[in-house]
């Protein structure tokens, strides 16, 4: 039986072997991996490169790539956290010693339309996220999954999900408040 | 009042944004593939070719660790600038993109303020209890060249640099002279060490 053409290919076999493989992959999972990509960050063209980043990877481990749609799909999904996780750490360091600096005598652009000054703090709020806690948000806000679903796709527990949820929503509160008013 | 769910939901760029045509994904995938596969030659090359990458891998790992070392001293010493800038480009201008934000903006060749012209720099209380600002005094010919150039930009953005970078691009709405402040809800080791950087170069 041939359920997922990506098991019945050799991981370990020749090179046409590890591009079937792939672009079996790529078939499965891209369109997937760009919705979560693209929520978690802050260009279309961003996203592209993440997801471009986690299939590469996928490429160089191929053997590490578990069978079966499911896993493999939980196992993209955490090579993309992780990736994007990467490049938060490397921003938020550049962020607290550049930092995002305002100067109070000279106010910010105002000529934009609140509504896209509303999504624009949205997105902010979200930036400050940490990407694993920033992805909990989406696939429960956006893609309506629940706990021990969340926790079976990025490998962490239904209670760590709840957790990082209710911190989440706290933080956004915050966040949020401060930036577009009392919304939540 | 919204819940989390449709604020989200309103600022989803997959909602606003058109979706990804076949062709463009196509070409992604052909892409994808072809870098994997040279990628997969790449490393069957033999095994002289090996050794010299393995050797210029080395040599990378003990310069980025040299470098780590000595990046501590590069992010401790801020380079800060203004200038000023245009939402559109032109001769004589560089193209340069916010932080953060992916806009593009073109900043004046020459900057109007550099942190030899912060004549202080000190702390100030944010927005919280545990947040900080900057402020910053210009010295006197910095002052007035800063009132000189807001006072024929107004309506224009005017870019804030941090070590090159353009962190933030504000109109200004009024002429600036003397002094400034940079709120960014820093933790007090950032503030300080930002004061410490713009004054210590």
């Amino acid at each position: 039986m041939r359920a997922n053409p990506a098991v019945a290919v050799a991981v370990d076999g020749t090179l046409d072997d590890r591009r079937e493989r792939l672009a079996a992959l790529f078939d499965a999972h891209e369109d997937r991996l760009y919705r979560l990509a693209r929520r978690l960050a802050s260009s279309a063209d961003d996203a592209d490169d993440l997801v471009q980043e986690t299939f590469l990877r996928a490429a160089k481990s191929l053997r590490s790539v578990p069978a079966g749609s499911a896993r493999e799909e939980a196992w993209l999904v955490r090579v993309l956290v992780n990736i994007r996780r990467d490049e938060w750490r490397r921003a938020a360091v550049r962020r607290r010693s550049l930092a995002l600096v305002d100067v109070a005598t000279i106010t910010d652009d105002s000529n934009l339309e609140s509504a896209l000054i509303a999504k624009r703090a949205v997105w902010a709020a979200l930036d400050g996220l940490h990407p694993r806690r920033r992805a909990i948000v989406i696939l429960s806000e956006l893609e309506g999954m629940n706990a021990p679903a969340i926790g079976a796709l990025l490998g962490i527990s239904a209670m760590t999900v709840r957790w990082h949820l209710s911190m989440s929503r706290r933080d956004l509160k915050r966040l949020l408040e401060r930036q577009i008013g009392d919304t939540l | 009042m919204k819940t989390l769910a449709e604020i989200l939901r309103d600022a989803d760029p997959l909602a606003y944004e058109p979706p990804r045509s076949p062709q463009e994904r196509r070409a992604r995938r052909q892409m994808i593939l072809d870098a994997a596969h040279a990628s997969d030659h790449a490393v069957r090359r033999p095994l002289a070719l090996a050794a010299s990458v393995a050797l210029a891998i080395v040599a990378i790992v003990l310069s980025l660790f040299q470098w780590s070392r000595t990046a501590v001293d590069v992010i401790a010493a801020v380079r800060f600038e203004v200038r000023l800038a245009e939402e559109d480009p032109a001769p004589g201008l560089r193209e340069a993109v916010i932080a953060g934000t992916g806009r593009k903006i073109y900043l004046h060749p020459e900057p109007v303020v550099v942190n030899s012209d912060i004549a202080h720099a000190a702390l100030v209380p944010g927005d919280s209890a545990s947040t900080f600002g900057v402020s910053l005094t210009f010295n006197a010919d910095a002052g007035a060249r800063m009132r000189r150039a807001t006072q024929s930009h107004l309506g224009r953005p005017m870019a804030i640099l941090i070590d090159g970078e353009v962190v933030s691009a504000p109109v200004v709405r009024s002429p600036v002279s003397t002094s400034a402040l940079l709120t960014g809800d820093y933790r007090r080791a950032d503030a300080e060490r930002i004061v410490s950087g713009i004054v210590g170069r």
